[in-house]
């Protein structure tokens, strides 16, 4: 734990977290309080929430907002791999109207309704045949790429993107670039430029897409329409393939749970729920800041004070999942909040189980044999986002016996 | 007898309830929740009974009420 320098006691994010093991500091704060004190970067002192019940209660609660977006103090290194660079009016405009997670009530939900209808789970269900055929197309992708390949690079990241593409409406003339600008790191403007390229491309011939009903909706200007599409290429562009390599990191430390999924891929929907359990990827989500008084776990939080839920730590309380360090593909994971929780819960998560399912469906059957060569999974993790995200690395395997 | 009651305006379109128990809940063209069936979980001990009572529980806005 690092000291406070002012002496008060407060506290930042620690950085010897690993994606597949979190920091011990999270147990013992868990242990201390449901609220314990944390610092952010602007100076304010404010509270991590620790346990899962203490989680939801402030994620579900209205009496928080989404303003002001300060972000926690970590001594973690932030690393997002975004080049920054100048973006002409429109599409400055387009990002500050629409920055869904720093809105509340009534405009946010107007927002996340343009958008939902797209990620349902019937949406999942439609897109399925199509994701399970790019699922295979990139599992012979990693296979070709050498007896060792990495497997984030040639296979968690092509179907992130792919997918991506496919339920936006992003015309498949235009991927190779969308993964350019998007899973690599493009200076804002020119991601801009490629989305208006592809809302064009959608307007002269419209599909059953996200570009084609925002087009269709009168309600929303041209400059939400940019905006919504550029904050959904930003939100799923790296979560799906962290997901799906680091979950691989997971199965494979411990074989005998590969095997259980190699013996029988039914389980596969429930090992996903415990792969994104046991492989939170949030350390914190976007903080919450209280606008009155908010009684939590038997105190008050005072109005102006900003909490940050801890999803990492929740998806480990041991009041809530018995054995929490444990992975196990047999568990009955739902209900953790790796997705968050309330009205800004993850708009894109019913797409990602699809997503998780075809790949580690397909990884169960099809190579029995993979291992494990070694991967930057296994050391502490930079932050890929200041909210506090683990950063997806290199997981390379081997093993294509069929 | 157990009745289940949706709220259109709390529901955030997460689909958890359509996930869980796809006999009884759908989801519209902007996401939010359908109930398709009332009375699907008549016999609250019953498998639909059950997914009902999940939906209800993994809902993350509270949308989904069971009563009876
Ligand atoms: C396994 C993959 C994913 C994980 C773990 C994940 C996780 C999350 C989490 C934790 C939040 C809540 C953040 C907060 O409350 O501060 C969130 C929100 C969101 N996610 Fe995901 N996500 C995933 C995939 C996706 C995909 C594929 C999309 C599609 C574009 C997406 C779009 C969004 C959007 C738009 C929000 C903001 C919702 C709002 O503010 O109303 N996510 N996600
Ligand atoms: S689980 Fe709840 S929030 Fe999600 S679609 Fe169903 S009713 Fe709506």
């Amino acid at each position: 734990m690092t000291a406070c320098p002012l002496g008060h006691g407060a506290r930042v994010l620690p950085a010897d977290s690993m994606p597949t093991q979190p920091s011990a500091l999270f147990a013992r704060w868990r242990d201390a309080d449901a609220l314990v004190p944390l610092d952010f970067r602007d100076g304010h002192e404010g509270l991590l929430v620790t346990r899962y019940d203490e989680a939801k209660e402030v994620l579900s609660d209205r009496r928080f907002s989404q303003q002001p977006q300060r972000m926690p103090r970590s001594d973690a290194q932030l690393d997002d791999g975004f080049p920054g660079g100048p973006l002409d009016d429109a599409g400055a405009l387009a990002v500050a109207s629409t920055n869904i997670l720093g809105l509340d009530g009534e405009e946010h939900r107007r927002l996340r309704k343009a958008v939902t209808g797209r990620f349902s789970v019937r949406a999942g269900r439609t897109h399925r045949p199509r994701i399970a055929e790019i699922v295979a197309e990139e599992l012979e992708n990693l296979i070709a790429a050498g007896p060792v390949a990495d497997l984030l690079e040639h296979f968690a990241e092509p179907i992130s993107i792919r997918v991506h593409a496919l339920v936006l409406g992003v015309s498949d003339d235009l991927v190779d670039r969308y993964a350019q600008c998007f899973v690599h790191g493009a200076p804002p403007q020119d991601r801009h430029d490629l989305l208006r390229e592809a809302i064009e491309v959608r307007r002269a011939d419209p599909g059953e897409d996200v570009i084609s009903d925002l087009l269709a909706n009168d309600d929303l200007s041209a400059a939400e329409v940019e905006g919504l599409l550029h904050m959904l290429s930003m939100s799923g562009r790296d979560t799906v393939a962290f997901m799906i390599s680091t979950g691989t990191v997971a199965l494979l430390d411990s074989a005998e749970q590969y095997r259980t999924l190699v013996a029988d891929p039914d389980l596969v929907p429930g090992a996903v729920e415990e792969i994104v359990r046991f492989c939170t990827m949030f350390l914190t989500v976007f903080p919450r800041t209280a606008t009155e008084d908010v009684e939590i776990a038997d105190r008050t939080i005072a109005a102006g004070t900003t909490v940050s839920v801890s999803t990492v730590s929740a998806n480990r309380d041991e009041r809530r999942f018995e054995d929490p360090d444990a992975f196990d593909v047999r568990r009955d994971a739902r209900g953790h909040v790796a997705f968050g929780h309330g009205p800004h819960g993850c708009i894109g998560q019913q797409v990602a189980r699809v997503e998780l399912d075809e790949a580690f469906r397909a990884l169960v059957t099809r190579l029995p044999g993979l291992q494990l060569v070694s991967t930057g999974q296994h050391e502490p993790s930079p932050l890929a986002n200041p909210v506090a995200t683990y950063a997806a690395r290199p997981v390379l395997v081997t093993g294509w016996e069929r | 007898m157990m009745q289940i009651d949706v709220d259109r305006a709390v529901c955030v379109g997460a689909g958890q309830c359509a996930l869980t128990a796809p006999d009884v809940f759908d989801q519209d063209d902007d996401g939010l929740v359908v109930l398709l069936d009332p009375n699907a979980a008549e016999d609250p001990e019953s498998e639909g009974g059950t997914a009902v009572r999940d939906a209800e529980a993994l809902c993350p806005s509270r949308a989904i009420r069971v009563t009876g």
